[in-house]
């Protein structure tokens, strides 16, 4: 009598998680894929291949987020996620720089509608969907403020 | 939709901290909400469609930023391009936090300027309560305010302390190597790095020294080709290799039969590595000409040696392309241009999704298209038609 153990989940041990920033389509053997990838012994090219492949749909050097999950075993997974929050304040407000004095300074202004959208997009990452909207709004305005963005309701 | 759009900002609008020595700044807030909005589409960062964050203002205004007591603006997330060249040093940097704070500190850091933030498993840290992100950055980097920034937006009660140092390039070539094995493609046909006795010396070897260019067998787009070439080669074909990386696809041929095998790639370390390769596998320099082309449109520079590779369009029996969707899409022209009428074109690099895309691209080249897949990955294949 075969049992089949459809609904057991072989966890592989985990050895660290590790966050990038590489631009879509741009991943190469070199910084700031490689000092991470080989620090774990991790396949450096399958990565590039694998990420460049899975990103041809973003508009090249998009920044893009990913999650790596390096496994004991020197295997891997990884989820590919939208943009850091900043990237999107720094297009909503038109400045290519936060402000030497956040707090003090104030560099640019964006609207409650902005942070609207970017939370929409944010949610649709794999590892924020269980948050709300009004969650996920709070730590872009947060963000905002920390880089001298002011949020206000209407520009 | 604009009504609970309504609802849902207004709720947000106490999000918004009412700062007194910024009434200038802030306009005044209201309850009525503008319903003159566009409709609500979701800002876009795919391509084609146009993104709607060209809403947004797009345009870089350094003339926005204040100055203030010589305080000025400062680049907070620098530009990518710098530190993936290759050349430059940069810096690891040794951040302490509490555990509950890791994840959020280090997708943060990611926001305010470093180019990767990694920690070993929670797990790993039993019960200690603090637990170190290792985080690099590039070389010019302001890495204390921007360890302050991330932590104050997720506001974090404390200060993280962290130890800064430079780390010169390594030799990232090696850091492929090491997880180069000798791999079988099929019985008689193996990829061995140069480092490592073949496993059977009677089948057909293809010794690999790749460096930093890609295609060591190992990688299921590869181990595609290698089959499809397997197939396709009788003896004495003309084969393109569009796209070499390390030229396994080109050396292979020429060992299953091939007459000549030609190689070309935009990545100046693929060519180099195709022609050490080449050597390594004691292939005269005649049978597998290489050419550095230029990436934008897949036409060579204008000179002699590129030239030549022009005259051979036409030419091809068989042309196999292993790189990504998007250089597969818009050079659909230049790669058919190169095969005779009814040679086999093998097209790879792509994920299993991606086929419908280009087989819709290639329709118009190609007859007989058929598909292999392998883990994900695919190779379609087609007979170039004969007008």
């Amino acid at each position: 009598m075969a049992t089949v153990l459809k609904d057991v989940v072989v966890r592989r041990p985990v050895a660290a998680t590790l966050r990038l920033t590489v631009p879509a389509g741009g991943a190469r053997p070199g910084p700031p894929v490689a000092p991470v990838l080989g620090q774990y012994r991790l396949n450096l090219m399958a990565f590039c291949k694998d990420f460049n492949a899975r990103t041809q749909k973003y508009k090249p050097d998009t920044p893009i987020a990913v999650t790596l999950t390096a496994y004991k075993d020197n295997t891997f997974e990884f989820i590919v996620k939208s943009p850091p929050v900043s990237w999107f304040l720094k297009k909503a407000a038109g400045i290519e720089s936060g402000s030497g004095r956040p707090g003090h300074v104030s560099v640019s202004t964006i609207s409650l509608r902005h942070v609207y959208e970017i939370a929409k997009i944010k949610q649709a990452d794999p590892t924020t969907k269980h948050l709300s909207i009004e969650a996920i709004c709070k730590t872009i305005i947060a963000t905002a403020n920390s880089m001298g963005l002011e949020v206000v309701k209407d520009l | 939709m604009t009504a609970s759009l309504h609802g849902r900002l207004s709720l947000l609008k106490h999000l918004i901290p009412f700062k007194s020595h910024h009434s200038s700044l802030l306009s005044p807030l209201h309850t009525t909400y503008s319903t003159s909005l566009p409709p609500d589409s979701p800002p876009q960062i795919l391509i084609p469609p146009v993104s709607t964050l060209s809403r947004f203002k797009t345009k870089p205004s350094f003339a926005r930023s204040v100055q203030l007591n010589g305080v000025s603006a400062f680049t907070s997330e620098s530009d990518t391009s710098s530190i993936t060249d290759v050349a430059s040093d940069y810096l690891s940097v040794n951040i302490r936090c509490q555990k509950q704070d890791a994840e959020a500190l280090s997708e943060a850091l990611l926001s305010f300027g470093a180019c990767s933030a990694y920690m070993d498993d929670l797990s790993d840290f039993g019960d200690l309560d603090e637990i170190s992100i290792t985080s690099i950055f590039p070389q010019d980097a302001r890495v204390g305010t921007c360890i302050t920034e991330a932590a104050s937006s997720i506001c974090l009660e404390y200060s993280p302390s962290y130890d800064i140092s430079v780390c010169r390039q390594c030799d990232w070539a090696s850091y492929v190597q090491e997880s180069f094995q000798p791999t079988k493609v099929i019985d008689g046909l193996w990829v061995v790095p140069t480092w490592t006795e073949p496993p059977d010396l009677q089948s057909t070897n293809i010794i690999l020294d790749p460096g930093l260019a890609f295609g060591t067998g190992e990688h299921p787009t590869t181990k595609l080709c290698l089959l499809l070439l397997y197939k396709l080669i009788k003896g004495g074909e003309h084969v393109l290799d569009y796209g070499t990386g390390s030229g396994v696809l080109g050396i292979a041929a020429l060992k299953m039969g091939a007459a000549l095998s030609v190689g070309l790639d935009i990545d100046p370390h693929a060519v180099t590595s195709a022609r050490h390769n080449a050597s390594l596998n004691s292939i005269n320099p005649s049978r597998m000409p290489l050419y550095l082309v230029s990436g934008k449109s897949g036409l060579a520079s204008p000179d002699a040696t590129v030239d030549d590779l022009v005259s051979r369009k036409g030419q091809f029996d068989i042309i196999i392309a292993n790189i990504l969707l998007n250089p597969l899409m818009e050079l659909a022209d230049d790669i058919v241009s190169y095969g005779k009428p009814g040679s086999i074109i093998g097209l790879s690099g792509i994920l299993s999704e991606q086929v419908p895309q280009l087989e819709e691209r290639y329709s118009k080249y190609l007859d007989g298209i058929s598909l292999s897949e392998m883990n994900g990955w695919a190779c379609l294949r087609g007979i170039k038609k004969m007008h």
